[in-house]
């Protein structure tokens, strides 16, 4: 049989059903984690706040339009989520030896690479909060720059000469 | 030749020009832009290609009983409200006969009864309960008294109006200090 369609998921869901709000969780997790790590830099904080994003996008799923995908919304949450988090709290993020030590990375992944993605990773977490939190809406949620400017609260011009700064920053800790 | 600005790079590469063809035209004869376009592209791959980190723990379960738990109270706290509007209207219902009778009395009297005159009808009245309480037969349903039936009916009832009222009660507060 084939598995349920996320918005029968989201249907049942709706009705009182959370066994199928688990299977939505279970979908979702661990894409919603990464845009909290990606953000966050802290893998017990991006569990947290991966799961207060499906905590918060339950409540707010009579308002989800069924025409649009629940993937790219719940990312967009879970980012908003995080970024209210990160604001609220200015935390200063560094780097622990637990990225260093990450083995939860695909282990098909040769040397080489998993060293690459660990500079990227670095290079991203060295951003200050405003040039990371437009990466993360431009490169992985895929915003455009009027939907950035309208998430972040910020002007057109200030979207711009952020992901301006932040690319050619990473661009230079990357060489 | 003017060599394209990197803002004018950055916006091209995220489809934010109108005027697209220009910048084309442009990349088409300068092999400088060119390379600096393609240094760009690299690092947007290289970005967008970070594998995604796996979780350490399932957040499929913590959620649904969070979820289970904040609707649990709401259902329970309404049930309440409902049950203790409708036992308050089925006390209404049952005393109304009674209080119109009391009131039917009082309005009479012109002078309001001194303590002594209250206090002893509150005792003639409470004698005449355990007197009709002491004449309560075993319910054997032909022979029970419409009167002994209600009134026994009539307590009951009021005891269990007030018991679920206070309990009730006792749940909204409990929610209200939580909250």
């Amino acid at each position: 049989m084939d598995a349920p369609l996320d918005r029968e998921l989201i249907l049942r869901a709706r009705r009182g059903d959370h066994e199928a709000y688990g299977e939505l969780v279970m979908r979702h997790q661990t894409s919603v984690f990464n845009v909290c790590y990606r953000i966050l830099q802290e893998r017990s904080e991006a569990e947290d706040m991966a799961q207060e994003t499906f905590i918060r996008a339950h409540s707010r799923l009579e308002s989800f339009d069924l025409e649009r995908a629940f993937g790219p919304w719940i990312r967009r949450v879970a980012a908003n989520v995080c970024l209210n988090q990160l604001e609220s709290h200015r935390i200063t993020v560094e780097l622990d030896d637990e990225h260093d030590a990450d083995e939860n990375q695909r282990p098909e992944a040769t040397y080489e690479a998993r060293e690459r993605n660990e500079q990227i990773r670095r290079a991203l977490a060295s951003l200050p909060l405003n040039y990371r939190a437009v990466i993360e809406l431009r490169h992985y949620q895929e915003m455009s720059y009027d939907e950035i400017a309208l998430e972040l609260k910020i002007p057109l011009s200030d979207v711009k000469s952020n992901l301006f700064r932040a690319r050619k920053l990473l661009a230079e800790k990357l060489k | 030749m003017n060599h394209l600005s990197d803002e004018l790079l950055n916006e091209y590469l995220d489809n934010a020009l109108s005027n697209r063809a220009s910048v084309e035209e442009h990349l088409a004869q300068c092999m400088d832009c060119a390379a600096r376009l393609t240094a760009l592209q690299t690092l947007f791959a290289e970005i967008e290609s970070l594998p995604e980190v796996t979780l350490s723990r399932d957040l499929a379960a913590p959620v649904m009983l969070k979820i289970k738990g904040a609707s649990l109270s709401p259902r329970w706290l309404t049930l309440t409200i409902v049950l203790q509007t409708a036992l308050a209207l089925i006390a209404i219902i049952i005393t109304a006969p009674l209080v119109k009778q009391f009131a039917a009395s009082s309005v009479s009297v012109l002078q309001p009864p001194s303590l002594t005159e209250v206090f002893i009808r509150l005792q003639s009245q409470w004698v005449l309960w355990l007197d009709m309480l002491s004449q309560l037969r075993m319910p054997v349903m032909p022979e029970i008294p419409i009167i002994e039936v209600s009134s026994l009916y009539f307590l009951l009832t009021l005891a269990g109006v007030s018991m679920v009222w206070l309990v009730g009660n006792g749940l909204l507060l409990r929610n209200q200090i939580k909250q």
